[in-house]
């Protein structure tokens, strides 16, 4: 019903734009693979593997197809849309991941304001500046903003003040970001059903993720979320972000087709240091809980945390990286079988050479090593560890009207 | 007028008054805390007597890459700026500084006649789509200025025999602004130099990254 409405929404608008001097833009990307990978099946495909791709789905692999119209409605108005595809078991062959309205007053002040109103991600991720949350140092990104990835997407209005530092002879800017969302009652779900990941396979509005296949974006307990964070960026070399998230979920909710609510709670603090034109040094921690049920029945309670630490160095068209993940979840209440407790850590080393405007060969070998009880459920050792090579190339393409 | 390239301006009053007289050349040079000049650094030389002025000139303030172009550029009080968009991108350019408010909505290409800056002080220049875009202009009342080249050198020419107020100025320069401003006096007949070495590290950008960024979250 939504995604109807939003297709019949976008070409409502369409003609309109004929004829405007490059008032809508359009990015395209491809992305084809040749994934070799050794351990346990996917999380993708029914396992406990926590890599996107294994043994059974190796080879040549389509990482993802997007097309993201941009319309500039009005001077300080525009519309945004991300539309994927990924060739796996997602319900629709394509969908949205992200659709939103822009609002960028002109600023008359040091303070800027803007907001945006529709479906987007959260801006808490260092790593994934690209178009629709594309991680620009690596394939895949750390287990942090896969997470985020997976299970986020803001579904209300976010509002950023952002004061320009510039005009008073400083060489950076202060924000405080605040969102009220709705649709987002079964983040955490996923987490507490198989821990981290390190994936680059979001999740669309629409779709599912995985096998067995898992929605998103249910309102449950008509109690809207909320996130606050901060921005710092001094001398455009060092940027933090700061943010706290609750989706304020009512663990006791859950619908008639057995989607409930999930209280899950975070805080984020990430930084990315840029000393020179070569070198980028990112780090990042989250820490939170999860928790469904109550009532009657024992509550399933959960903490995790994880954090990445990455150094990258580009030169011509080169960028070099490197990145050691971190991830642990503990279930405290609850228990139907082994505790979903997971303790794990991930080494990633990165390649992308520029062949020019439009391609980009990327290469990425993983390494990751985690325990989890529930593997005994399958006969499998507690502690696995999987490896992932993949060689990208990968077109991108901007259009304009 | 583009800095570095004709960087002395001199009025038609001023090189009248001035003829039976004999001028002369200052060399600006603004070196960092490492030995290297620091280019696009505005500099302005003020004659403690009399009152004169430059004739204000066209100039051009360029957008590529997602950067103003350049960084920093200094023109004379009255002077008209054209903001060409030669970028892969629209761009739409304000200013809320006290010298000049203004705003071009949403553009590629030449599309907006040229801004009058009729004010003398410095503007800020910001995109409203990239917030990471800042550029300059330094509106000066100065008869005599210029910015600095890429070795970090400036040349001010036919300037009368008199004395002077030197001032640079970088929004990239961490130094106090006193360490910046001397009194010079300029003979009528030869070249002198001024040479300003910085103290501090300079508070420098590296250049955007990743060339591929679009969207920031």
């Amino acid at each position: 019903m939504r995604l109807r409405f939003a297709l019949a929404a976008l070409a409502a608008f369409w003609p309109l734009v004929a004829g405007a001097q490059d008032r809508l833009t359009l990015d395209g990307d491809l992305d084809v693979r040749w994934v070799h990978a050794t351990g346990e099946p996917s999380f993708m495909n029914g396992g406990p593997g926590i890599l996107r791709f294994d043994p059974e789905h190796e080879g040549l692999e389509l990482g993802r197809a997007f097309l993201a119209p941009t319309w500039r409605i009005a001077d300080i108005v525009s519309l945004h849309a991300v539309l994927d595809t990924y060739g796996d078991h997602n319900r629709n062959p394509v969908d949205i991941s992200e659709f939103y309205l822009s609002v960028r007053p002109f600023p008359t002040g040091p303070v800027r304001f803007s907001a945006r109103i529709g479906a987007f991600y959260m801006p808490v991720s260092l790593e994934n500046r690209g178009i629709g949350w594309t991680d620009v140092y690596s394939i895949t990104p750390s287990a942090v903003n896969s997470w985020i990835g997976e299970e986020f997407r803001t579904m209300g209005a976010e509002m950023e003040a952002r004061w320009r530092g510039a005009s008073s002879g400083y060489l950076g800017d202060f924000a405080l970001i605040g969102a009220a969302y709705g649709w987002n009652d079964p983040a955490g779900a996923l987490l507490a059903e198989r821990g981290f990941t390190l994936s680059d396979r979001p999740s669309t509005l629409f779709g599912y993720l995985g096998s067995p296949p898992l929605g998103f974006y249910h309102e449950i307990d008509r109690r809207p979320g909320y996130y606050g964070g901060v921005t710092w960026r001094h001398h455009d070399r060092l940027e933090i972000r700061a943010l706290r998230y609750d989706n304020r979920g009512d663990p006791t909710a859950s619908t008639r087709s057995g989607f409930y609510a999930w209280r899950t709670r975070f805080s984020s603090l990430g930084a990315r240091f840029e000393p020179d034109a070569h070198w980028t040094l990112i780090a990042q921690a989250l820490d939170g809980n999860t928790a469904v049920g109550g009532g009657d029945d024992p509550q399933f309670y959960m903490r995790f945390r994880a954090a990445f630490a990455l150094a990258s160095y580009e030169w011509g068209r080169q960028r070099l990286t490197g990145r050691y993940d971190e991830f642990h979840t503990h279930q405290l209440s609850g228990f139907l079988g082994p505790p979903h407790t997971q303790d794990g850590h991930a080494w990633t080393v990165a390649w992308a050479y520029d062949l020019g405007e439009h391609w980009q060969f990327l290469s990425e070998w993983i390494r990751a090593a985690s325990s989890f009880p529930p593997r005994l459920a399958l006969d499998e050792p507690v502690m696995q560890t999987q490896t992932q090579l993949q060689l990208a190339a990968r077109y991108h393409f901007k259009a304009g009207w | 007028m583009q800095p570095g390239s004709s960087a002395t301006w001199i009025t038609l009053a001023s090189l009248l008054c001035c003829l039976p007289c004999r001028a002369g050349e200052l060399s600006v040079t603004v070196i960092d805390r490492d030995g290297h000049g620091v280019d696009q650094v505005a500099v302005t030389a003020t004659p403690s007597a009399g009152t004169t002025t430059t004739a204000p000139a066209p100039a051009v303030m360029d957008q590529r890459n997602r950067l103003f172009v350049p960084r920093l550029l200094i023109v004379a009080v009255g002077s008209t700026v054209q903001f060409p968009n030669n970028d892969t991108v629209s761009h739409q350019v304000y200013s809320f500084s006290p010298a000049k408010h203004f705003q071009l909505p949403l553009y590629k290409g030449e599309v907006h006649p040229p801004v009058v800056f009729d004010q003398p002080g410095l503007v800020v220049l910001g995109c409203n789509i990239h917030d990471s875009m800042v550029g300059y202009i330094y509106v000066t009342p100065a008869p005599y200025f210029g910015s600095t080249d890429a070795d970090g050198a400036l040349l001010l020419k036919e300037l009368p025999k008199g004395d002077y107020r030197v001032v640079v100025w970088s929004p990239y320069i961490a130094d106090a602004p006193a360490t910046l401003t001397r009194s010079i006096r300029v003979e009528g007949t030869g070249s002198q130099a001024e040479h300003f070495q910085l103290k501090l590290a300079l508070r420098a950008e590296p250049e955007p990254k990743p060339h591929r960024e679009n969207w920031e979250y």
